[in-house]
């Protein structure tokens, strides 16, 4: 199966990291396509090279062996193009730009003018419940909202494309639950193909169309589950027993299945 | 096997292909006609002045071993002091911001006038341990964690028990640190007081005798063996807190940021008070300095003295006008080497974000100019560049660059990694990451850079001008001392003391607005 315009595709990547002494095998023969407009979530133990794998999908790494093709593009001329939205785990915000402006960020860096985007900088304030903190500097902000605007700046450029990498691992299990439906409203409403990078068992199944499980040492694909909840998912879903039977199904996978 | 090695000390590699240069620049006399000696020829010399070593570094090693440990005795103290009754730190601000800013060879010949014996070199040593130390201690030990002070107040340990039982304990590391720092100063403050001191041994007046002669050899051998001693304490000390804390935790360290404590808000009057006694503080202690050792009046000018001297007295035109053109001299090249310097370090420590290898190989060789001690640097370039305006421009220069490209290039390494991915994610070209990211990050380290280094540029100045160009105010100084000129002795010291606190002070409040406007805290 070929990636649709603004899927994603990775085959056959090999990565491999020279250390001292001993080389450690980040990733060996992996291959995944995602459907355009496809949720797909990536799920692993620390080390299984789920990180390192979106560091090749954003063009920060090349890959040892394989391909790799968003959109039919390279990472780098996918990225040059404004067709990827990234947020990593970190919020990384420059302190010394207030929320709109570091929002903007990936609009300069692009060549675009922030002047076009003003609307689409305050609809997404608000989207991510920050209405009325637009000039407020990210040293005067808490850790969740920080990550929320983290979340907004992916958004700015209207990917087609958005890569996650743990954007709500430093938030509290009722802060996330609250981010995870608001992403879900968000990836409805944009048609972006996302591939969301997580820890959280209930997160990746909450959200995703495809779970992808890996594995480590070497870092490689273990299964690849679909999740059969209709959209929009509510809530709820988080409460019900076959929501908690496909993660325990997940976990299984997980812990050496 | 061999290619091995290289690859596992890239620094092992640096440096021999250094000496291999040096070696062939010596020999072919490539530098200023044969101010560059050859290291074998350097090393030859040494074996033939070996005779002379011993005395001289016995003497120095032994001023500088007895300041180290007086200043760090008084500085830890000082330290727990501070932190146990945090408004003291606030009265002594001024008097610790003068310790840190002083130009140590300003105060060398006061020294030599009111103190007698080694007293003079162990006192400029131990001042020179004295500010690392005692920030490094209140940093340590106001950063301790707090559950654990609760875990012993919970089982009724009282104030004095937290304070051994968790913050001293858990500010060892960071103490360790600042002895590593604060050991080439001690050897340089021993070095700076030999100059103004006579006496017969010390590397310092071995180098202000061998000045003279014209034998570069010679003056280079000593400017090693200096350099070495420094760097061997500061290794020793970083072994030992290796061995000690277990770990070589490079806590990095700013040792020209003020340690500041939260003190509960207080009434305007309150804080103008403590301000009054800030200021006051130094000149208090100045006078009962002279007091205590009950100095003669001749030798001895008290705060007063000095106002008089410059403002009331008859000889006061002469005074001023000999201080003016003293001060016109030596403060233009002093700000241009400190923006020089400081200019190229900004260049070469943003640029090499860009090339990340480049700073690996270029850090142990800014770290080890770092020890050595401004003295044994001074004589070199008047070998290469002459007693001319330039070597005052480049000593200023090279004092100023080295630890402002170690402290900006370190503060650039500190910003996290996803800030700086961010927009190489979005595609952004190397100039781009550069002015979004890395160039805003780094202006915190440019302000401590530039606190740092504004004393040691004005001390760099004083010491060239001292020992090479005969201009200027460390021109000044010497000259009064040997005409036996004690007011302009004590005005000189005085003054260069004001104009380097002065000048961080400015420094601090103009950082302070800027940070506070970028939504950045001052580096700690």
């Amino acid at each position: 199966m070929t990636a649709a315009p603004a899927g994603i595709s990775l085959t056959a990547i090999g990565k491999t990291y020279r250390g001292r002494g001993k080389d450690v095998e980040a990733l060996r023969d992996v291959t995944l396509d995602c459907d355009q407009g496809s949720f797909t979530a990536l799920i692993g133990p620390s080390g299984c090279g789920k990180s390192t794998a979106l560091r090749i999908l954003l063009g920060l790494e090349p890959a040892d062996c394989g391909s790799v093709s968003i959109g039919g593009q390279t990472p780098q001329q996918a990225a040059a193009a404004g067709v990827t939205g990234v947020a990593f785990q970190d919020s990384a915000l420059l302190p010394w730009r207030n929320v709109a402006n570091n929002i903007a960020l990936p609009l300069e860096v692009l060549g675009r003018r922030v002047a076009d985007y003003r609307d689409d900088i305050a609809q997404l304030i608000a989207l991510v419940g920050l209405k009325g903190y637009e000039n407020a500097l990210p040293g005067e902000l808490s850790g969740g909202m920080r990550q929320r605007v983290a979340i907004a700046r992916a958004l700015v450029t209207r990917p087609q494309v958005l890569f996650m990498d743990e954007p709500f691992g430093a938030l509290d299990q009722i802060l996330r639950r609250q981010m995870n439906i608001e992403l879900q409203r968000i990836w409805g409403e944009t048609g972006a193909t996302t591939l969301l990078v997580t820890h959280g068992i209930d997160e990746a199944v909450f959200l995703a169309d495809r779970v992808v499980v890996m594995q480590a040492a070497p870092g490689r694909i273990a299964e690849v589950i679909d999740i059969p909840f209709p959209r929009p998912r509510a809530a709820e879903l988080f409460g019900q027993p076959d929501f908690h039977a496909l993660c325990d199904d997940i976990a299984k996978v997980l812990h050496g299945g | 096997m061999g290619v091995d090695l290289w690859q596992r000390w890239p620094g092992l590699r640096n440096a021999l292909v250094l000496i291999a240069i040096w070696e062939l620049v010596g020999q072919f006399k490539l530098v200023a006609g044969g101010a560059l000696p050859s290291l074998s020829a350097i090393v030859l010399r040494l074996w033939v002045d070996r005779a002379d070593y011993p005395g001289h570094i016995w003497a120095t090693l032994s001023a500088s071993a007895s300041g180290f440990l007086i200043g760090n005795t008084i500085a830890i103290l000082a330290g727990v002091l501070f932190v146990t009754f945090p408004v003291l730190l606030r009265i002594t601000r001024g008097l610790n911001i003068a310790i840190f800013a002083l130009p140590p060879i300003a105060i060398a010949p006061i020294l030599a006038l009111t103190l007698s014996g080694m007293a003079p070199r162990i006192t400029l040593a131990a001042l020179g341990v004295y500010f690392v130390t005692m920030s490094a201690t209140v940093i340590g030990l106001s950063q301790y964690d707090s559950r654990a002070a609760n875990l012993v107040r919970a089982y009724g340990g009282a104030k004095w028990q937290v304070l051994w039982r968790v913050q001293l304990r858990g500010a060892l590391p960071a103490i360790l640190s600042g002895f590593r720092i604060a050991a080439p100063a001690a050897v340089l403050g021993a070095i700076l007081a030999e100059f103004g001191g006579g006496g017969r041994w010390g590397l310092g007046t071995y180098l202000l005798g061998s000045l003279g002669r014209g034998e570069p050899a010679r003056i280079w051998g000593i400017g090693l063996v200096a350099t070495l001693i420094a760097g061997l304490s500061y290794v020793a000390f970083a072994l030992l807190s290796a061995r000690l804390v277990g770990t070589s935790r490079a806590v990095s360290l700013n040792p020209a940021a003020p340690p500041a404590l939260r003190v509960d808000p207080s009434p305007w009057w309150h804080r103008i008070g403590l301000l009054l006694c800030s200021v006051a503080l130094p000149f208090v202690v100045w006078w009962a300095f002279l007091r205590v050792l009950s100095v003669p009046s001749m030798l001895g000018k008290t705060p007063w003295d000095v106002i008089h001297y410059l403002f009331l007295s008859e000889l006061r035109a002469t005074a001023q006008s000999r201080l003016f053109s003293a001060l016109a001299e030596t403060l233009p090249i002093t700000f241009a080497g400190m923006i020089l310097g400081m200019g190229f370090a900004f260049v070469l420590a943003v640029s090499s974000r860009l090339l990340p290898e480049f700073t690996r190989a270029f850090m142990p060789v800014a770290l080890i100019t770092q020890t050595m001690p401004l003295v044994a640097l001074t004589p070199l370039l008047v070998l290469i560049l002459g007693r001319g305006t330039s070597l005052t421009l480049w000593v200023t220069i090279s004092v100023t660059f080295f630890p402002a490209y170690v402290m900006m290039a370190q503060g650039l390494l500190l910003v996290p990694r996803a800030a700086v991915e961010l927009p190489r994610a979005y595609g952004a070209k190397a100039w781009a990451e550069l002015r979004l990211v890395a160039i805003p990050a780094s202006i915190p380290y440019v302000f401590a850079a530039m606190r740092l280094t504004a004393p040691r540029a004005l001390l760099g100045v004083m010491i060239a001008e001292w020992l090479a160009t005969g201009r200027g105010l460390g021109n000044l100084l010497n000259q009064s001392r040997g005409y036996l000129d004690f007011n302009m002795i004590w005005t000189v010291a005085a003054v260069s003391v004001l104009i380097s606190v002065g000048f961080y002070q400015i420094v601090l409040m103009i950082e302070r607005r800027v940070l506070a406007r970028m939504g950045m805290a001052a580096t700690e």
